[in-house]
């Protein structure tokens, strides 16, 4: 009734559009980009150390080294924390939260990781950070049904990464 | 204050589909207080007048949006909204009967 009658006005008045917009329906998610990324944030941190315990170079080229090595681990600690936002903002639905109750809080405990990366050049905090980014990845290939494998990524700092097995 | 907007596309679908009223207020003593779960309308400078589920919240106040399935369009392209481009909250919607649809 109510709808009929709006219909009828529309017809006259011609009422705003809202778009519920979808994008080319791509359905492309993967949480190995945010993987290499915390991965980088580790091998950032081992280049800083390296500087830092190696021969002393003058200091223009010590500070504008250093500060790319930095410059590099503040992008890819955010660019990690920005794909799994996205993963779990726009993938994860209900029923795979229902499975996995534990979903929000890792992806919070991810966010606060991320946010100490950038803040310290701790290499736990960035060890711990790569963790829960694979056990997040744990979670994404089990709910396309996929089963998962750890192997140590063929490139420095060699740490162990969550693969699915396609 | 009040608004009234007609729903285009299925981002939102199946709670919200094509052809759907929705009935928005544009009070910002309704829009200071958004939460997770609420249906915004704001303006994005690509895609023009959007609808979209508020999912969550930045630190600094960035709104993130999303849809109700995978493929829609969300803060994973949009970014995260800013406050002043929220032009409304829906408060009724106005399906579309089912034999119309």
């Amino acid at each position: 009734m109510i709808y009929h009658l709006l219909e009828k006005l529309d017809q006259k008045l011609h009422f705003g559009r809202v778009k519920a917009h979808c994008d080319i329906p791509c359905g492309i998610y993967d949480p190995i980009i945010a993987q290499i990324a915390a991965l980088t944030v580790v091998r950032m941190i081992d280049l800083m150390t390296g500087l830092e315990g190696g021969e002393k170079k003058d200091a223009l080229e010590y500070h504008n080294t250093i500060s790319r090595y930095i410059a590099v681990k503040e992008e890819h600690a955010e660019k990690a924390k920005h794909e799994i936002r996205v993963i779990w903002g726009d993938y994860l639905k209900a029923q795979h939260l229902e499975k996995h109750p534990n979903a929000h809080e890792l992806v919070h405990k991810i966010m606060q990781l991320g946010s100490k990366v950038r803040q310290s050049a701790n290499r736990e905090t960035a060890l711990e950070f790569v963790e829960s980014i694979n056990q997040f990845a744990e979670i994404f290939w089990e709910t396309k049904g996929i089963t998962t494998k750890r192997a140590k990524a063929p490139y420095a700092p060699n740490l162990e990464l969550v693969y699915p097995n396609l | 204050m009040l608004r009234i907007q007609r729903v285009q596309g299925e981002s939102l679908s199946p709670e919200y589909k094509e052809g759907d009223f929705v009935v928005i207020t544009t009070l910002p003593f309704f829009l200071r207080r958004l939460k997770t779960g609420d249906v915004i309308v704001f303006q994005d400078h690509t895609y023009g007048t959007l609808i979209k589920r508020v999912e969550g919240f930045e630190a600094d106040g960035g709104i993130l949006v999303g849809g109700s399935h995978a493929q829609s369009l969300s803060s994973h392209i949009l970014g995260p909204i800013r406050a002043e481009a929220v032009i409304g909250k829906v408060i009724w919607h106005i399906r579309r009967p089912l034999e119309m649809q």
